[in-house]
C-alpha cells in the first residue's frame, strides 16, 4: 500500500503522467527534464514549488476601493433614480470587465506561470468551494478567494477551512453574511459539513442548526470589504454540536469538524479522485488518510506520498482521466507551445465546453469525469482544436460568450463583435517540429504522438493518419496543422 | 443485468441491424444497454422509446429572468392590484379577458387564438415553499425540482432520462441553446444541445480532413471492437514503457463520438430538408421553436425539447419590455402550434412554460417590479385541460409574504402531472417525493 514506484519503472510516460496530472502537461523537453530527475526528485520538484519565484503581478484593481464604495453609498442615498440607474449600469459593466480580466489572468498563470502544480491545486479548491460570480458579483472578492487558495494551496486543512469560511466571497456565496442571532442562516453551516469537510451522513440536522447558531457573528464588513466578527449578533448560548456541548464559536465549529476522523478521509478521497481520476478504494483511502493525519492535516506529505505511489502509476490510472475543459485548453497550449487565446476567446471556449471559471454550475462544483463529454461538447472540442491550431475564431454565437446572467461576465452580442476583431496565434510548425520530422511522415507521426499523447496510437488510427498525410502531394505546414487538429479530434486526445 | 456483450454479438449487431436500418444512427453509445434490453426484456420500453414515432413530446419553454405574472395574467378587477400598481396596473378594453376577474396581457394576442381553440391552460399561483429571490438559486430549484433548502446535482428532466429512457437514443432530450440546461443534467446524460445545426458538426476546410476524422473516430478503429486490448493500459506493455490507449474513459468518449457523428448528420439532414409551414417571429425564441418543429417533423425520437427566452428581469420600465417579450412568446408559440397541426403532430406535443419566479406585487419607483415569488405558467396543446387551473393567489396585503404572492400550487405538482399524464412515467423516482399530479391533459 502506497509503496513508492520503483525507480526502474520511471520513464518518459510516467514523467508525462505526473506533469499532466499534477499540472497541465508540457512540451516534450519539459517531460524529458522531469524524466531525467528520477521519480523522487521529480515529485519534489513539482510539490516544492515555493523555491521557484512567481513574479505574476496582481490585477491593478485587486485591492479594496473605499472611494468607489463611498460614491456608491452617496448616490444610493441621495441620487436621483436616473443617477442610481446609471451607476448600476457602470458598476455591472465594471464587474463584468474585471471578471473577464480575472479569468484571463488565472488561465495565463496556468498556461505560462512557473508553478503549474500550485495552479492545479487552486483549481481543485475552486471546484471544491465552488463559489460563483453569478451570486457574488464582485471581482475583487473572487480574486481574493483565488489568492487565498493559492496562498494555502498545499498548507493545512484546518487553516484553509477556517480561512475559506471567513472569506468575503464565501460569506456572500453561502449567506453567512446575512446570518445573525435572531435569524441564523444554515447555508454555510450545512455545506461546510456536507460539501466541504465531512459528506452526507456524518452529521445530523441538529448539528446543522447548532453550527449555524455558533457561526453567527461571522459576517462581512461591506464598507471595508473584509470579514468582521460582530459579537452583538453572535449567539453566545450553549450548543450541542457533533456530540459535545459548550458555548461554541465559529472557530470551534471548524475545529470540531476537523477533529472528526471523517474530515481526513473526505478530503484525501477527493484529492485522490482529482489527481488519479477515480475514487480510491476504501483500503487506499485509509492509507492516504493515515498519512494525512500523521502530518497534522498538512497537505504536502500527503501529496508527495500520492505522487510517489505505485497506485498513482498503475495501469487503470494512466491515460484514463477525461480532461476538464481547462485541462484541455491549457494543456493544449502548453503541449503545442502556442499562445493562449485572448481571455474572451479562451473563456468562450471553456464555457462552451462546460467549465466556466468563477461560475461553477452549483454548490457542488463540477462533476468532472465523463460528465464533461456530451455529443455537443465533444464536437466543440474537435472544432475548438481547429481554432487553436490554425489561430482562427472558434464557431460560436452570442450565447457561448454570455453567462447565465450578464453579471457573470458574459460578452453577449457586443462580445461577439469584439471577438471578431481579434486574431489568435495558432501553432508554429517550425517551433515544435524539426526539419527532418517535417519532411518524413513516419517521423512526423511519432513526434506528434510523443507530444500529444505520450503513448502510441492504435494501429488503425495511425494508418488513417498516414493515409491522410499520404494524400498530400507536398507536406506543407497547413497539412501538418490539419494533421495536428485531426489528432486532437480523437477520443484519445480527450483523456490524460 | 448482464453488461458483457461479446465481440461477436457487437460486430454482428453493427453489421446486421445497424447498417441500413432506420435505427442505424441511434445505436452506438447505448449499444450495450439496448442489446441487453432487447435480449432480456424483449423491450417494451426500449422499442417504444427508440422508435418513438407516436410517443408524446414535451417542449419546455423557459422565460428567464423572472416574468411578472401579475401583468401576464392580469387580475384586472382587483382593487389591491391597482392600488399596488398605480402606474403599471393594466386595465381597459385591450385586455384579453378570460373571465370577470382575469385577463391576459394585451401583448399575448398569440395566446388568444390558442385560448379560443381550447389549447391553452393557465396554471395559477405556482411556486414552492421558502422561495428564493435569487435568479441563480431559484432557477436551480426549478431546474432540479429540489426543495429550496436542498441542492440537487441532477435536473428533473435528466432524472426522467435516467429513469425512463435508459438505453434509449442519445437525442432523448434536445436543448436549443449554447449550454445544456441544468434540467438536463443526469447521471447518464441522454440530452444534447445545439444552437445552430450548422455548427453541430465537425467543421473543416481542408479536403479529406472530414473523411479522416470519421476514420479516426470510427467505433471499431477507436478500439471498442478491437481485439488487441480490452483492459486499458499497463506499465511496460510496450518496449518504450508507454501506456496503451483505450481505458474506460476512451471507451465512453468513443461511443459519444459515434453518437455525435450520427446525430449531427441526421440533424443537419433534417434541418436542411424539412420545411416549416408557419411564419415564426425572427427572434431567438422563434428561431428555436422553428428548429424544434423541423426536428419533430423530421421524425427524431426525442421526448423532451428545451427552448428559452431571456429578458424578463424587468426592474425598470417594465411595460414596453414585457409587452415585447410576451408578444414574441405568444406569436412564436402560436406559429409552433400551427406548424405542429400542419405536420399532424399536434396531438403528440405539449408546451410548458416556466419562469424562476414572479415579481413583487407592488411596483417599484423605476417603473418596474422587483424579484417576487408565485406566478402563473402556461401549458399548450390540443389535448390540454384548457382554461384556468388552480387558484389565483390573494393580493390582500395581509395574505402576502414580504410583499410577494404566496403560492397555491407547488411546481412539482405540475411536473408530476406532466410526467404521469403526458410522458406516462412514474413521477416518484424522478421527483424523489410524492407530489399529487396536476391533471394537465
Amino acid at each position: 500500500m502506497l509503496k513508492p514506484l520503483p525507480v526502474r519503472d520511471w520513464n518518459y510516460a510516467m514523467a508525462a503522467h505526473l506533469l499532466n496530472r499534477a499540472g497541465f502537461g508540457g512540451p516534450p523537453r519539459e517531460i524529458e527534464a522531469l524524466a531525467d530527475r528520477g521519480p523522487e526528485s521529480a515529485v519534489n520538484f513539482v510539490v516544492d514549488y515555493e523555491s521557484i519565484p512567481d513574479p505574476t503581478p496582481n490585477p491593478a484593481w485587486a485591492k479594496p476601493d473605499p472611494d468607489r464604495l463611498k460614491k456608491i453609498r452617496e448616490v444610493n442615498q441621495r441620487g436621483t433614480p436616473e443617477e442610481k440607474k446609471q451607476l448600476q449600469r457602470e458598476e455591472n459593466q465594471l464587474q463584468r470587465d474585471r471578471l473577464m480580466e480575472l479569468r484571463g489572468w488565472w488561465l495565463q498563470r496556468m498556461a505560462v506561470g512557473p508553478r503549474p502544480f500550485q495552479e492545479k491545486m487552486v483549481l481543485f479548491w475552486h471546484g471544491h468551494f465552488a463559489t460563483s460570480a453569478e451570486k457574488v458579483r464582485n471581482a475583487y472578492y473572487l480574486w481574493r478567494q483565488n489568492e487565498l487558495f493559492r496562498r494555502l494551496a498545499t498548507e493545512n486543512w484546518q487553516h484553509l477551512l477556517l480561512e475559506a469560511g471567513k472569506d468575503p466571497a464565501m460569506l456572500v456565496w453561502l449567506d453567512q453574511a446575512q446570518s445573525s442571532r435572531q435569524h441564523p442562516n444554515e447555508n454555510f453551516a450545512r455545506e461546510v459539513m456536507e460539501l466541504f469537510a465531512l459528506g452526507e451522513g456524518h452529521y445530523t440536522e441538529r448539528d446543522v442548526t447548532e453550527a449555524a447558531r455558533a457561526l453567527t457573528g461571522w459576517t462581512l464588513d461591506r464598507a471595508r470589504e473584509k470579514f468582521v466578527y460582530r459579537p452583538q449578533i453572535h449567539d453566545a448560548g450553549p450548543k450541542t454540536f457533533l456530540g459535545r456541548t459548550g458555548n461554541w464559536s465559529g472557530e470551534d465549529v471548524i475545529e470540531q469538524i476537523i477533529a472528526q476522523p471523517q474530515s481526513a478521509r473526505f478530503i484525501t478521497g477527493k484529492l485522490w479522485n482529482y489527481f488519479a481520476g477515480q475514487p480510491p478504494s476504501q483500503e487506499l483511502n485509509t492509507g492516504l488518510a493515515a498519512v494525512f493525519r500523521a502530518s497534522g492535516g498538512n497537505f504536502k506529505p500527503l501529496l508527495r506520498t500520492m505522487f510517489r505511489s505505485e497506485e498513482f502509476y498503475q495501469a487503470s490510472v494512466l491515460r484514463n482521466q477525461v480532461k476538464s475543459p481547462v485541462q484541455w485548453l491549457v494543456g493544449s497550449v502548453r503541449a503545442l507551445e502556442c499562445p493562449l487565446p485572448t481571455p474572451l476567446i479562451s473563456c468562450g471556449m471553456i464555457r462552451q465546453l462546460g467549465q466556466d471559471l468563477f461560475a461553477p454550475p452549483n454548490v457542488k462544483g463540477w462533476d468532472g469525469g465523463t460528465s464533461w463529454i456530451t455529443t455537443n461538447t465533444l464536437l466543440a472540442r474537435y472544432n475548438d482544436a481547429e481554432s487553436l491550431v490554425q489561430g482562427t475564431l472558434p464557431p460560436m454565437g452570442p450565447g457561448d460568450l454570455g453567462g447565465k446572467t450578464k453579471a457573470a461576465g458574459g460578452g453577449g452580442k457586443k462580445g461577439v463583435r469584439k471577438l471578431q476583431r481579434v486574431r489568435m496565434g495558432g501553432v508554429e510548425v517550425g517551433k515544435i517540429l524539426t526539419p527532418e520530422e517535417r519532411a518524413n511522415q513516419s517521423l512526423l507521426v511519432v513526434s506528434l504522438e510523443r507530444r500529444l499523447f505520450q503513448s502510441p496510437l492504435k494501429g488503425d488510427q495511425k494508418r488513417a493518419l498516414l493515409d491522410f498525410l499520404a494524400s498530400r502531394t507536398h507536406l506543407n505546414d497547413d497539412d501538418i496543422l490539419a494533421a495536428i487538429r485531426l489528432l486532437m479530434s480523437t477520443p484519445q486526445y480527450q483523456v490524460t | 443485468m448482464k453488461n458483457e456483450i461479446t465481440l461477436q454479438t457487437r460486430r454482428e449487431f453493427l453489421r446486421t441491424t445497424v447498417l441500413g436500418s432506420s435505427l442505424s444512427w441511434t445505436v452506438p453509445a447505448f449499444l450495450a444497454n439496448t442489446l441487453t434490453a432487447l435480449h432480456s426484456e424483449a423491450a417494451d420500453s426500449a422499442t417504444q422509446i427508440v422508435t418513438g414515432s407516436d410517443a408524446t413530446i414535451l417542449v419546455v419553454l423557459q422565460m428567464a429572468g423572472g416574468n411578472d405574472g401579475l401583468n401576464t395574467v392580469v387580475p384586472y378587477a382587483n382593487d389591491f392590484y391597482h392600488r399596488a400598481r398605480p402606474h403599471l396596473g393594466l386595465s381597459g378594453d385591450k385586455l384579453i379577458k378570460l373571465n370577470d376577474e382575469l385577463a391576459l396581457n394585451p401583448a399575448l394576442s398569440g395566446f388568444k387564438s390558442l385560448h379560443d381553440a381550447g389549447q391553452l391552460a393557465v396554471v395559477q399561483g405556482v411556486g414552492y415553499p421558502n422561495p428564493s429571490r435569487s435568479h441563480f438559486r431559484s432557477t436551480e430549484i426549478w431546474q432540479t425540482a429540489s426543495a429550496s433548502d436542498r441542492s440537487e446535482p441532477y435536473g428533473w428532466l435528466g432524472r426522467y432520462f435516467d429513469n425512463a429512457c435508459a438505453g434509449s437514443d442519445p437525442t432523448a432530450g434536445i436543448a436549443i441553446g449554447g449550454q445544456l440546461p441544468q434540467a438536463f443534467f443526469a447521471k447518464h446524460p441522454r440530452g444534447i444541445c445545439l444552437n445552430n445545426p450548422q455548427n453541430y458538426r465537425f467543421l473543416s476546410k481542408g479536403a479529406g480532413t472530414e473523411e479522416s476524422y470519421r476514420k479516426l473516430n470510427d467505433l471499431e478503429m477507436a478500439g471498442l471492437a478491437a481485439e488487441d486490448d480490452n483492459s486499458g493500459g499497463s506499465i511496460g506493455s510496450l518496449a518504450a514503457g508507454m501506456p496503451m490507449q483505450g481505458g474506460a474513459a476512451v471507451d465512453f468518449i468513443s461511443r459519444t463520438a459515434m453518437d455525435a457523428q450520427m446525430s449531427s448528420d441526421k440533424i443537419r439532414d433534417i434541418a436542411a430538408k424539412v420545411q416549416t409551414q408557419a411564419t415564426y417571429p425572427g427572434s431567438q425564441l422563434g428561431t428555436s421553436l422553428k428548429l424544434v418543429a423541423k426536428l419533430i417533423g423530421g421524425g427524431l425520437p426525442t421526448r423532451v425539447y428545451y427552448v428559452s427566452q431571456g429578458g424578463y428581469d424587468t426592474h425598470t420600465n417594465q411595460v414596453g419590455a414585457q409587452a415585447r417579450l410576451l408578444k414574441d412568446l405568444g406569436d412564436a408559440t402560436q406559429a409552433f402550434v400551427q406548424d405542429m397541426k400542419a405536420q399532424g403532430n399536434l396531438p403528440r406535443v405539449l408546451v410548458m412554460t416556466f419562469s424562476e419566479f414572479g415579481r413583487r406585487v407592488s411596483e417599484n419607483a423605476s417603473g418596474g417590479t422587483d424579484h417576487g415569488a408565485a406566478a402563473p405558467l402556461f401549458i399548450v396543446g390540443n389535448r390540454v385541460k384548457a382554461g384556468l387551473l388552480g387558484k389565483h393567489p390573494s393580493l390582500a396585503p395581509q395574505d402576502l409574504h414580504q410583499g410577494d404572492l404566496k403560492y397555491n400550487l407547488d411546481f412539482r405538482n405540475v411536473y408530476a402531472g406532466v410526467l404521469e399524464n403526458w410522458l406516462k412515467t412514474k413521477s416518484l423516482p424522478i421527483l424523489g417525493k410524492a407530489f399529487e399530479p396536476l391533471p394537465v391533459v
